[in-house]
């Protein structure tokens, strides 16, 4: 894990999809301009959804803790 | 109906890794091993095989990119895949990770045919996740699982009942499921070596030789297979529950050795009681550094346990009696002669608080994650994890769904 806590905006749509759009990271918004790959893995009882995003320069492993209900940066790839 | 995702790990750490995509990849179990799990079409025509060591991968293809596994990523995929298929049939038999069988025979009015079918799996699957899969149509499971390795990657050959005898006719005998390279051989000796030749080989020549799987053996070399699709929650009842681990590194050090035994103990003995079953007989098997020596043993005990401090008992005594000859690459225990079971409180007191505190640990493990309790000689920094392999068993539901990190 990178950072454990973060700022991500996202957009909840229809048939409960959620789609990140930009995150904040090291003092700088990222625009996501692609998901590549989602999955979901549980801890214990919490389901926790992973996005591999990319950005201009970067792949990035964003984690949504749904009891926590936190964002985290979980992975970072190139730049 | 046989589907096989193409080179499954290297197809979705392509699909998740845009940079990745087009190049030659091969991921690996670990950052502490050496062993290609899977490797990428690109990488195959470059001479990349699976259970090479990274250094021949690198030697054989060196622009070859080396990606660590994230089991994760493929066993939510695989359960997903496995989801696709139930909206077609209720009978889909997972064989592996990344194969499944599914009949459809009774799914046909509704969908027209078993092409139109697989048409519309590999449709959603290369929609949903990017990745391909080979898909065999045929009359039953070994028909169907030939067809799906006969195109690849990205296939669709249908076999029909009419078309068996002039497929099987050249096919050489390793294309067919269950015969390995020592049947193989024996077959060989025999002057079989097309699945033609076995289905015509007198039947008695082949039962003296193999006893009862003789009359196996013709059927298959004929095309003929009456082994059901059995769907999930219809299986046989488990006959073992057992984890394995390659170390990290190859360790000789007995108190390490022994906290690896407790791990595995532990791991087993949690499964065991989530699923409400309890064994007699512990298997503990070694294997070594040089990788080829290796030694399985195993004890039955009195009662039946599945209390992890139990099977680590049993399985320490195992190892007691033996001298190791080099140190060791890989550890597994297997708790087998297994009783499903009604929970039974024990009469002692001491035997009841150490059950009411497992109780405790694992209700606190399943809420808030594995080993979020575990024996104080577990704790993060003395746990050398090893490598983490999805083993054969894994399926995407019951006892067998194995946690895999």
């Amino acid at each position: 894990m990178i950072i454990n806590s973060m700022r991500v905006a996202v957009i909840f749509g229809p048939g409960r999809t959620i789609k990140p759009v930009w995150f904040d990271w090291h003092n700088r918004k990222h625009t996501i301009l692609e998901t590549t790959y989602t999955w979901i893995d549980m801890k214990g009882n919490a389901k926790r959804l992973h996005f591999a995003v990319r950005d201009e320069g970067c792949l990035y492993e964003l984690t949504y803790d749904s009891a926590e209900q936190t964002w985290e940066l979980s992975g970072l790839e190139g730049g | 109906m046989h589907v096989d995702m193409n080179a499954f790990f290297a197809s979705v750490e392509q699909a998740a890794n845009p940079e990745l995509r087009g190049k030659p990849i091969a991921v690996v179990g670990g950052h502490g091993r050496t062993v290609i799990t899977t490797s990428s079409y690109e990488a195959r025509a470059k001479g990349v095989k699976t259970g090479m060591a990274i250094w021949e991968g690198k030697r054989t293809c060196p622009e070859l990119i080396i990606v660590v596994g994230d089991n994760k990523k493929y066993t939510h995929t695989s359960t997903r895949i496995n989801e696709i298929f139930r909206d077609y049939t209720p009978e889909v038999e997972a064989f592996s990770i990344d194969e499944s069988w599914l009949d459809v025979t009774h799914s046909l009015s509704i969908f027209g045919t078993a092409e139109n079918i697989a048409y519309q799996i590999k449709a959603r699957i290369k929609h949903l996740f990017g990745i391909t899969c080979s898909i065999g149509v045929a009359p039953n499971k070994l028909l169907a699982k030939l067809a799906s390795d006969m195109q690849k990657p990205d296939g669709l050959t249908v076999i029909t009942p009419e078309n068996v005898p002039r497929t099987l006719e050249q096919m050489p005998i390793k294309e067919l499921c269950g015969i390995g390279k020592k049947m193989q051989r024996h077959l060989n000796t025999m002057s079989i070596y097309t699945c033609g030749e076995l289905g015509r080989c007198d039947e008695n020549r082949l039962t003296r030789k193999f006893g009862i799987i003789g009359t196996r053996l013709k059927e298959m070399g004929q095309g003929i297979d009456n082994t059901p699709v059995v769907q999930f929650g219809k299986e046989d009842d488990v006959k073992s529950v057992g984890h394995s681990r390659t170390l990290e590194r190859d360790i000789d050090d007995p108190a390490e050795i022994r906290r690896f035994l407790l791990q595995l103990s532990e791991m087993v003995g949690s499964r065991a009681r989530r699923y409400n079953v309890s064994g007699k007989t512990i298997h503990l098997y070694v294997r070594y550094a040089d990788f080829f020596s290796s030694w399985g043993k195993q004890t039955t005990l009195k009662s039946y346990i599945n209390l992890s401090d139990e099977i680590y008992r049993a399985a320490l005594g195992i190892l007691n009696i033996v001298e190791l000859g080099q140190p060791v690459r890989l550890l597994g225990i297997t708790l087998s002669n297994l009783k499903h079971q009604a929970e039974q409180l024990p009469l002692f007191e001491d035997e009841r608080k150490k059950l009411f505190a497992t109780q405790a640990m694992d209700s606190i493990n399943d809420r808030f994650g594995r080993m979020s309790v575990t024996f104080g000689s577990l704790l993060p920094g003395k746990e050398k994890a090893g490598s983490h392999v999805i083993p054969p068993s894994w399926r995407p539901d019951g006892v067998k769904n194995i946690d895999v990190q």
